[in-house]
Formats: C-alpha cells, structure tokens, sequence
C-alpha cells in the first residue's frame, strides 16, 4: 500500500495527549497525501457551501461535525500496546476463550432432553422441517436422543453428561448459556460471527478490541496470544484473530506450545544477544533518521516493534516453557511437553494468564460430529474430543481458582454453533456413524470466572433441544456482556473505519445479560 | 334587542314564524331534524354494544366515526363563541349564523352517534367507558336539536338556551374525554405528565391497577393472573371487554365471554382460550390479536395450569414441572463518565500517579475512567520490584485498592507499607517471600475482599488475624502452610481456597 497514513488508522492517534503529541500531529501534517486532498475535498465543499448560507444554517453546520463523547484511546505510537483503564470499575481483567471449533453437541454434553430420548428413531415431525436449511440433512430424517446418560452433580444441581467427569466437578463455578443464537449455518462464517462479531472477512476480533481498548500491563509479551492444539486449523482461519480495521498492533499472536513459541523469535546460531542487541541498535539509527526525515509515525511504531521482540525473546519463550512446571501440575493437565495439544495449550494459557497477558485464545478442533466417518462420530471421534478437553479444561479452572485468578479471569467455552436433534442422513440415507448435523438455532456455551455469576443455567431449548424456548442470547448479546464484564458500554469501544463506529456488536442492538453478572 | 344589524330581521327569527303557515313547516322541520335522533336512541336502547365482533358493513361504516366526529364537536362549541363575541355590536352579525351552525351540528352529531352505535355494535366494545359514551353521544344529539330549536323558534327562552348550551358544552367534553380514554387509555391525559407537575397537582402514578388482586401464594395469583394482567386486559379487563370477557379477575376468567367459557378444566384441546394463544401469529383466531404472542413458557404455564384442574386455590408452587418464573430481564445502565468530576476526584493525587507512572510504567492504573482508585501490578517486575520500590508508592497508598505483588521481593520489611494500605479490596503476594509477620500487621485492612498467599511459607498462625478480616471472601492459601481441615476456625472454613 503506498498510502502510509492509511496503514496508521490516522484516529488512533488523533487526539494524542501523550508526550509525543506534537511529534505525532507534525507527522500527521507530513503524511498528508493527494489521496487525503481528495478523500476530504467532498466534506470540505459540503462545510464551505453551508458556510455560504449563513449563519441561519450555523446549527446544521455544527451536526455536520459529529460531537460524540468517545472515549480516548490514544496512546503513544511508540507503546501502542500501554495499559489504560476500562471504562468502569470491572471485575474481569481478562479472558482466557477456549474455542471448539467444528461446534460440539450440546445433546451430548449439557442438554438433557429426556422427551428426545422418547422420540429416539421416530421420524422427525414436518414442522421441525419446513422453511429450514441444514448443510446435509435431507428427505425426513429420524430423531436422535442422546447418546450418553445424564446426571445432576454438584451443589448448583446442574445436568451434565458422563463424557465431562472432570469438568463435571467445576460445575459449580460454571455458567451454562443453553439459549445460544446465531445466524450462520457454516463453520468459518459462524465462527467469524463468534470471534469477530461479523460473518465476514475484515473485521476486529474479540481479542483485538479488548486489547485495544485495555492495553496489557507486561509490555515483554503480546496481549493477544493465539494457541493451536495441532490437527486441523479452524475454517475461519487467522482471519479469527485479526485485526481487521483496527491498527495491527492489536492482531492476536498466534504462538506455538513447543520450540519457539513464535516462529523465528530466537536468535540464529552463532548470533549472541549482545550481537542481535548492537544489530537493533543499529536499525534504531537508521530508523530514526527515517523518521527524522520523512517523520511517519508507522516508523516510530516499527521501532517500538522491533524493541518488542528483543524483550519477547527472553519473556515469551520462558512463559511458553511448560517444562519449568512440576510433574504434579502435568499431572493435572494431562500435558506432555513438546507435543501441541490442548492440554499444554491449557497449562501455558495459565502461565500467560499470570503474567498479566490480556487476551488467551485457544481453539481445539474436530467437533464436527455429522457421523460421516469414525473421527466425526458421535460414537467414536467425538469421545476423544471429550477426553482430550475435559481434564485439561477441568484442571486450568481448578488452576485458576486455587491462584486466585478466576476471579478477574473470565474463561468462556464453546463452538460457533449447535446440533441439530435428529440425526444426519447424508444423502437421504442411513448413515454408518452417528452424528447430527449444524444447527444455528441453539447452542450451549459456558463462562466461568470474571464476575459471572457461578453454578447456574440460564435460557432453555424446547424438548427436543431445537429451538429456543426462553431467553434467547444473540452472540451480540454475548459480546455485549462479555465487554460488559470488562468494564465497558460496548458502544463506547468503538473505532472510526468506513464512516462509521465500529463496534464489536456491529450495527444491530445488543443486551447485556445481567442475569448471569454476578 | 336593539343591536344594530348589517341585515334586517337578523336575531329575530320567531317573527318570521308569525305566519302560520311557516309555523306549520318549521315544526314539520323540527321533527323531521329529531326523528333521527329517536332512531339513535331506539337504536342504542335496545341494541347496546354487546362486545360481540361483527365483521360486516356495519364496523366498516363504524370505523369513520372517529373521522367525523370532531366536525359535530367543533360546530357546537362554535356556538357559544358566537353567541357571546355575538353580544358586542361590532360583531352582532355573527349571531346570523347561530341557528345554521347549530342545524349543521345537529345533523353532524346524529350522523356521528348512528356511526358510533355501528362500531360499537360491530366493533367488539362492552364495558362502562362505551357505555358511558355512547349515551353521552345520544344526549348531545337531542341537547343540540333542543339548542337550534330554542335558538330559532323559541328565541324568548333566552335563558333557558343559555343554561342547555353551558350543558351542551360541558357534556361534549366528558363524552369526548370518555372516547379518548377509549382510544389512548383510561390514564391517557396524565400518564405523560413530567413528574415536578405531577407532583405539584398531586396527581399519583396509576399503572395496571385495574386486575384485581388475587392471592400471591397461589398458582394463579403468581403465575396466570400476572400474565393476563400483562398482555391481555387491555382488552378484557375492568374498562373494554371485548368478548365479553373479563380476565381480570379469576371469576371473571372461568365465566368465559360471548361463546361460553374459556377454559374446560384439565382439557386443554377444548379450552378456547389456550387454543387461540396457542395459535400462530397470523391466525383469526389468534389472541393477542395484532399484538406480539405470549412467550412460550407462558403458554406452558397456563397449560399446566389448566391440566392441573383451573383452580385459583393451587399452591404457587404446586405444578413441579412449571417453567420457572421468569424474572424481569435486567438493565444495564451505562452512565456517561463527567471529565471535570473525575479530574476533581483525582485532584489530590493526580501529580503524584503521574510521576509514579513515568517512574514505573504499566504498573500502576486507576481502576477505571471514572475513578480515583488505583491498581498496582508489581507482579510483572518480578525480582525487580522490591521493598525500596514499593515504598515509593506510599503518597498514593490509601487510594490503592488492588495490589498484587505476586512474585515481587518484597519481604517483610514492607510489611508496614502494606498495612498502610487500608482501602485494598484484594492483596496478592503469591510466590513471595513474605512470612507471617506481614500477615499478623495486616489486620487494619478492613475493606480486605480477597487475600492470596499462595506458593509463600506462610503458617496456620496467621489464620486467628484473618478470621478477623470483617470483609474477607476468598483467602487463597494453597501451597503454604496451612493445608486443609487443620487448624482453621469455623468462620473461616468457607473462605479457605487451597
């Protein structure tokens, strides 16, 4: 791109009152380009035609100016990441977001539909039908109870399956949303929905907002690290943690569990640190007189970047060690160093979480259960998805908890969206595996910590876990709480792109669900 | 009356009726105006609104009488402005028009009343307020018809047609605000009063008063009545019943309205009323008809309610399986933050968070935009925080609220500093080095919510002071000293996190 204050997002640091600020309005005036000429040449007619009329029109001309009470973001460009306050007194300083890609089946894990079990086998009635769309669901299909038994445990009596033994004794710090709600049908868009607030490409992920609206307090890590558990890669893509519009200083770090934790962070052999530090500061030089030259802002920022990595190098690799962790706590976990699995992406989201990392995403994947072969049968893959979360997710709640973080750490748990109650037919026909097919209508997920009210359920599904009965949450609804629990008006993150405040709810109202604030 | 007039004659319309024969037709004419009137009347005795719905030509037609009957309204209280701007020589033609206007009303009023009784025949209305209404409309048509007579024929009966204008007048306002209340609502002329008025006329806030009060510690009185009293008598309640119906009260519900009951106890297919909230939206019979459909856990309820035998004597949490009660959605207000407010609250102490946050940067926060509470993260200096750097915090300590001096070296010596901490909700020194002689000082931390020593050699010695914390919730303690069920009082046990 050859227009450098397009690259810098220039509101960012439009009302600077950091140090720097004259430094950053005299870059702003440099990086004046004819493509900004241009781009401000229509408001700028429309402001000197209203002048013309006089002052009769001075009222329309002052609603041309839009006077909004936003809240500040600038930082200074050279520590974009600094920490600023949320808006609000909040509860929950971070958000460790484990993420089933392939959307697990609440059929299977926390919904008990005892009226489904009753149905198991029988056609499905033409009324769950008609007028719906399913990605292989076709002719009738038959209904399907669940798989595995159900039982209430725990203080807050709350129904879950025999496949979560270990989460099934946290259930008491869980807060199940059974009356989840999206709009998509597919794994990348809906899974975009859920982390970016939109079904298409370009837009902010969850993380990325909640680090530019919060900063991070360890300035030696990213805020926003991204952990893999292996297989396969989510549908959405690093689309998922993008930055979308927003400067991409706050693009989530996708980090590995063993080696490097980022690619091509250490030093190559036969490189010393004092080495790479004389080399940087050689860069530095350079930069500057770049800077002192031509007086971009973006060179200031890339200098701040390349600082980074040099503390990075020390901070990152000994909090992705899992290695420095007693055998009791691998214990816990289920993790094994150097292999990439969720377990050690479990223990290592703890470790970040310690050293004040803001935002912790994890995806684990296969969840896509349609039975159409071993891996995605209910029956057989779906199982060791279950075993290969269950103890770890178990283990890093307990983990929490016992380290005092789950009290500002808010852990959230799901996919991008439902499955369906009957049973897939690919092709109208029975199908060896069982498995069900997507079903954006409802979905489970669960939050625990960070000012979430503990031990309890909130919406419900008609007997058959289909449709929405009562308290319908829109993953709006979600974002808008989750920001509401981090001490923020999901209008007031917001950020100028397109002529328009972004938000991370996007454009349709949103609600917090202060039912399950603590 | 000697009032000089642009016409002759003008004002005294009785001498024209000198002639008999004119007498003969203006009495002809009189009638012919009145018969209407009497067909109204006849009409309205006996044919009332019945809260039945018709729909045929009659609520077609019905449906222009709003349209047309403020013309009538205005004519009529044209009259007295007339009469009496009328009085004043210069204006003294203006009572030529009198006896027109007042025929134009009289006939605008019927015409209105005939349009009133067909949609309140047709349209589904019972209840006092048409009631009331209606006849307000039929007395105004004979008070304008008795006024037009008077005014043109019995001219001599000055004040008598004085005395049934001012009543005229006066009755067309109570029978309009009788109609408005029917259109807008009972409260609909206060409801929007800004509340320093409200108060200054005394003027109460009235809202749903109209269901009666049932029973709260029964099924009906928790669960069904508040749904009828929600969603569906704005219709069938104290002031309309459409239908007939009444579901404001639980006798009003089991007598059913125009086609019998409503509700056939534990027999939900034949039960009127849950069939048609049962029904989809865009169905005739649906009910609330051109409203929202109840929530389908409502629907469960009153069905449950109904196959558990209708009763309003079931205790309200008689019906196991019955959807829990569903508690009114919850706001969240979000407060615009004041900037002058918040530099005000910081005043004091603004210059030295500045200087510290130049000094020790990332560290220390104010725990939100609007507050002048701080947050210090040490834990991130690790080994390079120590006692010398925590004591550099001491000008802003008694605004700290959160400390966390997880892995820090600080030892002991800070334990003062600490202390001096009053206002910290939540104190963390996980991993440290700091012993039970900082535990034992820190008893002056009353606000104390939360207290983490995890991973520090802290012994169950500490635990007497802790139990004395009067706010403490949560005391981390895993990975010490102290190790589960030993040693820790009573009031304590609850709190422990190991």
């Amino acid at each position: 791109m050859s227009d450098p204050a397009m690259r810098l997002r220039i509101p960012v640091y439009r009302d600077g009152k950091s140090g720097s600020s004259t430094e950053v309005e005299l870059a702003l005036l440099q990086a004046q380009t004819r493509r900004h000429f241009f781009r401000n040449l229509g408001a700028g007619l429309g402001t000197v035609f209203l002048g013309t009329l006089g002052s009769k029109l001075v009222p329309f001309a002052k609603a041309a100016g839009v006077e909004t009470t936003a809240l500040d973001f600038s930082r200074d460009p050279r520590t974009p990441l600094s920490p600023l306050p949320p808006q609000f007194p909040a509860k929950a300083r971070r958000v460790i977001y484990l993420h089933m890609a392939g959307a697990p089946s609440q059929l299977e894990l926390f919904e008990h539909k005892p009226e489904l079990k009753r149905f198991d086998g029988q056609d499905c009635p033409a009324s769950f039908l008609a007028g719906k769309r399913f990605a292989f669901i076709s002719g009738v299909p038959k209904l399907l109870g669940s798989q595995y038994p159900f039982h209430q445990a725990g203080q807050s009596g709350q129904w879950i399956s025999d496949r979560l033994p270990h989460i099934e004794k946290q259930l008491d710090d869980i807060c199940f949303i059974k009356s989840m709600r999206t709009d998509q049908f597919n794994h990348a868009p809906a899974q975009l929905l859920v982390q970016t607030g939109n079904p298409r490409l370009g837009y902010a992920s969850f993380g990325s907002w909640v680090v530019y609206g919060l900063g991070t307090e360890n300035q030696n890590l990213p805020g926003f690290i991204v952990l893999l558990s292996g297989g396969k890669t989510p549908d959405g893509g690093k689309q998922l943690w993008s930055s979308g519009f927003l400067p991409s200083v706050y693009q989530g770090v996708q980090c590995r569990s063993h080696g490097e934790p980022v690619l091509y962070l250490d030093n190559p052999k036969g490189v010393s640190r004092v080495l790479r530090r004389s080399m940087l500061d050689t860069i530095d030089d350079i930069n500057q007189q770049t800077y002192a030259a031509f007086g971009n802002p973006e060179t200031v920022t890339r200098i701040a970047q390349y600082e980074m990595a040099f503390r990075m190098q020390m901070d990152a690799t000994d909090a992705m060690d899992i290695r420095k962790e007693p055998n009791s706590v691998h214990a816990q976990y289920g993790s094994k160093p150097g292999e990439a699995s969720f377990a050690n992406n479990c223990l290592v989201a703890r470790r970040l979480a310690e050293r004040g990392v803001r935002f912790i995403q994890l995806y684990h994947w296969g969840w896509d259960s349609h039975g159409a072969d071993a891996k995605e049968a209910l029956n057989i893959g779906f199982n060791d998805r279950c075993r290969e979360v269950d103890q770890p997710t178990a283990a890093l709640l307990a983990d929490l908890r016992s380290r005092g973080l789950l009290e500002d750490t808010l852990v959230v748990w799901g996919g991008e969206f439902g499955r369906t109650p009957m049973r897939e037919n690919r092709g109208g026909q029975v199908m060896k595996y069982v498995g069900r097919d997507h079903n954006p209508a409802a979905f489970t997920l669960w939050l625990a910590g960070g000012g979430v009210r503990p031990g309890m359920t909130y919406g419900e599904t008609d007997d058959m876990g289909y449709e929405i009965v009562k308290d319908p949450v829109e993953i709006r609804d979600l974002h808008a709480t989750m920001l509401y629990l981090l001490g923020f008006d999901h209008h007031k993150l917001n950020f100028r792109f397109q002529g328009l405040e972004q938000k991370l709810t996007s454009v349709k109202p949103a609600r917090v669900v202060a039912e399950i604030v603590a | 009356m000697n009032v000089p007039s642009p016409i002759p004659d003008a004002g005294e319309p009785c001498k024209t009726a000198s002639n008999p024969g004119a007498v003969l037709s203006s009495v002809r004419l009189a009638f012919a105006m009145l018969a209407p009137v009497l067909v109204v009347v006849i009409l309205v005795a006996i044919l009332p609104p019945d809260g039945n719905e018709r729909a045929d030509w009659f609520q077609f037609i019905g449906r222009f009488h709003p349209l047309l009957v403020h013309f009538p309204i205005a004519l009529f209280l044209l009259v007295p402005v007339l009469e009496i701007v009328g009085r004043s020589a210069r204006f003294a033609y203006l009572r030529l028009s009198v006896s027109f206007v007042l025929a134009l009303a009289t006939v605008g009023a019927t015409t209105a009343a005939i349009l009133g009784w067909c949609l309140g025949r047709s349209g589904g209305y019972s209840g006092r307020l048409i009631t009331q209404h209606m006849w307000g409309g039929v007395v105004l048509c004979l008070v304008c018809w008795g006024c037009w007579v008077l005014s043109t024929r019995l001219r001599e009966l000055g004040r008598t047609y004085a005395i049934v204008l001012a009543l005229g007048a006066g009755l067309v306002a109570w029978t309009s605000y009788r109609g408005a209340q029917m259109s807008l609502g009972p409260n609909h002329l206060t409801e929007q009063m800004p509340s320093g008025l409200r108060s200054l006329l005394g003027v109460k806030e009235s809202r749903e008063a109209s269901a009666s009060l049932a029973d709260p510690n029964t099924f009906y009185g928790a669960r069904i009545q508040p749904i009828f009293s929600a969603r569906c008598i704005s219709c069938h309640g104290a002031e309309k019943h459409k239908g007939n119906l009444r579901l404001d009260s639980y006798r009003g519900l089991m007598r059913g309205g125009k086609d019998g009951p409503v509700i056939q106890i534990r027999n939900i297919q034949k039960s009127d009323l849950f069939r048609r909230i049962s029904l989809p939206a865009g169905h005739d019979d649906f009910m609330p008809r051109g409203k929202s459909p109840l929530a389908a856990d409502q629907v469960k309820t009153i069905e449950l309610w109904i196959e558990s035998g209708a009763s309003d004597t079931l205790a309200a949490n008689a019906i196991k399986n019955a959807p829990s009660a569903s508690i009114a959605p919850a706001e969240v207000k979000f407060e615009e933050i004041d900037p002058a407010a918040v530099a005000k609250l910081r005043a004091a102490i603004a210059p030295a968070v500045a200087q510290l946050q130049k000094q020790f940067p990332n560290i220390l926060a104010y725990d939100s935009r609007t507050s002048a509470d701080l947050r210090l993260n040490a834990s991130i200096l690790g080994s390079r925080f120590g006692d010398r750097e925590l004591d550099s915090f001491a000008p802003v300590s008694e605004h700290i609220v959160v400390a966390d001096l997880s892995r820090t070296a600080v030892t002991d010596e800070s334990a003062a500093t600490i202390a001096a901490m009053k206002r910290l909700h939540v104190l963390r020194f996980m991993d440290t080095h700091l012993t039970d002689s900082t535990l034992l000082r820190l008893e002056t931390l009353n606000q104390l919510e939360s207290l983490n020593v995890y991973g520090t050699p802290v012994t169950p010695a500490v635990l007497p002071t802790i139990a004395k914390l009067p706010k403490l919730s949560h005391f981390y303690a895993g990975q010490t000293g102290i190790v589960p069920g030993k040693a820790v009082p009573e009031n304590l046990v609850s709190k422990v996190v190991f």
